[in-house]
């Protein structure tokens, strides 16, 4: 059981409290319930860019990093289709430097000319390291397109065209930020040594007086049911091939997200799954079969991912893997299957506890889903996942309809 | 928008690295020692098993990693399938690794599932069963990821650096070569294993919460299955030959970033300037704010990362500098790297930077001891590198001490523009 207070600030701040005396250290994080899926279809990798400029200054911070550094600390950020977050790990004796940067780049950022070409710049070199420069990197930015027709998730975190950032004018970022990092986006989360009693007199010390903005109501397009199997065929310089097949699935609130996230686990989450021990070890088929969800807020996918043998067909290796999947959605998994995921998610979540930026991570997502104590009911939602259950939701999920293929072939040279 | 009044920004407190205590030894009754790191708060335990058995050991190149690899392939009572799934059905989790110096099989695993887990342990690290089928599955996914790290630029770079620093016949340099593969046989794994898995070479962590518990049972399943008494690990010494300074071109073609890789040879932990190096390194390369941060990612955006590192092996040490950058930039790259080691070769560095570093670094080190998963990484890395159990309180001492007269003269010892390696890999 995760403990937490929550107190929300008259401009819209919630703030979430967790107290762990096991370590001298305190984690703030800060959620931006903003991501790449609220971005103009005309000017994409604006979220991510805006994780970038983050870290170039602000009204009263001139260098983010310093402070941070000489308070004994490590922070990062990451940005996803639907969230920018930030977070910082100190002394908790420092736990007000985090506050007092955090607020000072909520209000005031630093977004003049210079620091905005040179982050063009940099995140130019990164859409190159990751994906260009790296085999097999493009398979993700390949997939969207052609799973979503409609929704914004139909583009990377990076972008759709990493011309857009390069396009990006000072008076689009400048709207962006005003729009999106405001007091009422956002969650702080707090986990550590740190009293809650004295963390809610600092939020209200850095944050209270930040003017309020009315909340964004988000009115997306949603993605209609799909009707036909879609495909597409690549070829690239690689060694061996790829086969990718994602299936539409429900939201992250979603009874299926759960059923699924569990099935999932059964399938390949460690070396005895059935896809490890039947498509890689007795068909030697690949050298390595995944199958994951992506997690999305909105409804998002179940993705296939196998690194096929030398030698393999890749219809024959498809056909096996929808086999597999026709199998789990007619025959239910057994008792020892279901009870083998189930103690791998009590081992995981018991690790996740162990780590107070992890906690601190966690209650501010479900506070975004709607209650920062979904991380204390979601364990229900996961050990009360049924073996009929899974059978019903594979029979819905994995249709040949519903599939989006890729065939990432090697180049014949 | 803006802020409705002006307020004092808060101090900043001094951080303290905390305490950096080795922990309690305990010893089963054949001496295998056993750490002990408690004070965890949830009912898991991370067990480790190191035994002397990485590559520094072996006589046919690759034999440490495949050895390793093949111990959850098969066993005499199980196989691959059946054991695997014992494993995971009791929600441990499983990792096994062998490096240079190395070998090692970590377990995460339930409290109530410890007596269970211990049985597979022992089963997978002393009787493996080395079966063909599943070796020659192994060696046919190495292969293929092998034949994928030709394209990456960053591995190339980093093979390129250690043989310069190393040479071709040393075990720390030595590249792989698709050849390799097929002198690797079940028999010179099966031989590996018989000489470097026992208990006499090994030692064990066990961390979280009340780890005393595991003594029964590790005693119960680990004190027999020796060939003889407990001894400390005998390490090879190896033969360094380096390759002549200057540049390294390594072609990989259709790449659109080349790795760069700026290094020398450095010098052992042991060493009375290892730590202070590390200070050193940290101001040039170490951090988001430090001088080749700001200058070659901050100020002109050439690229999404730059570091540099101190490390070292049993019997050298290294110092290098690594980035990727766009074909284009990578001269310029090079030329800028080389003026912020100059200026910090002619100019002390202010009181500020070096405070800025040290107080990072005492921030570092009260993680790397927070909470008893973490304490027993970090303790690994100062029996295996055996530089002393006061490690991180001397260390805790030199970030305190060090001045910028010391910081400068590490740079003129150490840094020498002359005598780097400069390794490229990218397209011509």
């Amino acid at each position: 059981m995760i403990e937490f207070e929550r107190h929300i600030l008259s401009n819209g701040l919630k703030v979430i409290v967790h107290y762990d005396d096991s370590t001298p250290m305190v984690t703030t994080n800060l959620l931006y319930d903003t991501g790449s899926r609220d971005e103009d279809p005309e000017a994409t990798g604006f979220a991510h860019l805006f994780e970038h400029l983050m870290f170039e200054g602000s009204d009263n911070v001139p260098v983010f990093d310093t402070p941070v550094m000489l308070a004994g600390g490590e922070n990062n950020a990451f940005t996803n289709n639907d969230i920018t977050n930030y977070y910082i790990t100190l002394p908790a004796n420092n736990l007000e430097i985090a506050l007092w940067l955090e607020s000072d780049r909520m209000v005031g950022l630093d977004l003049s000319e210079n620091r905005l070409m040179n982050q063009k710049s940099v995140v130019t070199e990164e859409f190159r390291q990751r994906y260009l420069n790296q085999p097999y990197g493009d398979l993700l930015l390949l997939l969207r397109p052609l799973a979503y027709k409609v929704h914004p998730y139909m583009w990377s975190a990076i972008g759709k065209d990493i011309s857009h950032i390069a396009k990006a004018g000072s008076d689009r970022v400048r709207q962006f930020y005003q729009k999106h990092y405001t007091p009422s986006a956002a969650i702080l989360s707090i986990a550590g040594s740190s009293k809650p009693d004295d963390i809610f007199m600092m939020a209200e010390k850095w944050f209270g007086d930040l003017p309020s903005s009315e909340k964004i109501v988000r009115v997306l397009p949603q993605e209609p049911p799909q009707k036909e199997r879609r495909e597409i065929t690549v070829y690239r310089d690689v060694p061996a091939a790829q086969l990718l097949m994602a299936f539409h699935t429900g939201g992250r609130e979603s009874r299926d997200f759960y059923i699924l996230d569990l099935l999932t686990d059964i399938l390949s989450g460690c070396d005895s799954g059935r896809f490890p021990s039947l498509l890689v070890r007795k068909k030697e088929l690949f050298s390595e079969a995944d199958i994951y969800l992506s997690g999305e807020i909105d409804p998002g996918l179940v993705i296939f991912s196998g690194r096929l043998k030398n030698g393999t067909d890749i219809k024959k290796a498809e056909a096996a893997v929808m086999n597999e999947l026709g199998r789990i959605a007619t025959e239910a998994v057994t008792t020892a299957e279901l009870d083998k995921a189930r103690n791998r998610y009590e081992s995981i979540r018991l690790l996740s506890y162990l780590s107070a930026s992890n906690k601190a991570f966690n209650l501010a997502f479900h506070e975004l889903l709607g209650d920062a104590n979904g991380i204390n009911t979601e364990i229900d939602r996961y050990m009360s996942v049924t073996a009929e259950e899974i059978t019903d939701s594979s029979s819905r999920t994995f249709t040949p309809d519903n599939c989006n293929v890729i065939y990432y072939l090697p180049e014949t040279k | 928008m803006k802020r409705l009044t002006v307020k004092q920004p808060p101090v900043i407190i001094t951080p303290s690295a905390g305490e950096t205590l080795f922990p309690e030894t305990a010893r089963l009754s054949n001496g295998v020692p056993v750490y002990l790191l408690g004070k965890g708060t949830v009912d898991l335990l991370r067990i480790e098993f190191v035994l002397n058995a990485g590559q520094q050991m072996e006589k046919v190149h690759m034999a440490a990693s495949t050895t390793n690899a093949m111990l959850t392939e098969g066993t005499v009572k199980h196989d691959a399938i059946t054991i695997n799934d014992l494993i995971d059905s009791t929600g441990t989790m499983l990792n096994h690794t062998a490096d240079k110096e190395t070998a090692s099989m970590v377990m995460i695993t339930l409290s109530r599932k410890l007596e269970e887990v211990a049985a597979l342990a022992e089963e997978v690290l002393f009787h493996p069963s080395f079966p063909e089928t599943e070796f020659r599955m192994l060696i046919d996914k190495r292969v293929q990821s092998f034949l994928t790290s030709r394209q990456k630029t960053s591995v190339i770079g980093r093979e390129e650096f250690y043989r310069a620093l190393c040479g071709n016949n040393n075990p720390y340099g030595r590249i792989t070569k698709l050849d390799d593969y097929n002198s690797l046989t079940t028999l010179a794994t099966a031989e590996f294993h018989s000489l470097y898995y026992k208990p006499d070479n090994m030692y064990i962590t066990v961390a979280g919460r009340d780890p005393e518990q595991a003594l029964p049972v590790l005693e119960k399943y680990f004190s027999g299955n020796g060939t003889g008494a407990w001894h400390e690990p005998e390490i090879p010494r190896f033969l360094f030959e380096p390759a002549e300074p200057g540049r390294i071109f390594s072609e990989v073609s259709n790449s659109v970033q080349s790795a760069v890789r700026l290094g020398w040879k450095g010098i052992t932990r042991n060493h009375p300037d290892y730590q202070g190096l590390q200070v050193a390194s940290m101001i040039l390369g170490g951090y988001f704010g430090s001088r080749l941060m700001r200058n070659i990612r901050e100020d002109k955006g050439y690229t999404y990362g730059i570091n540099s590192v101190v490390g070292a092996f049993h019997g050298a040490g290294y110092i290098v500098i690594i980035t990727e950058v766009a074909n284009g930039y990578r001269e310029e790259t090079i030329r800028e790297i080389k003026k912020e080691i100059i200026d910090l070769c002619i100019n002390e560095v202010s009181n500020d930077e070096l405070n800025i570093v040290r107080n990072h670094f005492m921030g570092e080190i009260a993680r790397m001891f927070d909470g008893p998963f973490n304490s027993a990484e970090t303790i690994r890395s100062i029996i295996d590198n055996n530089c002393g159990h006061d490690y991180f309180s001397r260390f805790v001492e030199t970030v305190k001490t060090i001045t910028p007269g010391k910081i400068k003269e590490l740079f003129n010892t150490y840094f020498i523009i002359d005598n780097a390696f400069e390794i490229i890999a990218g397209a011509k």
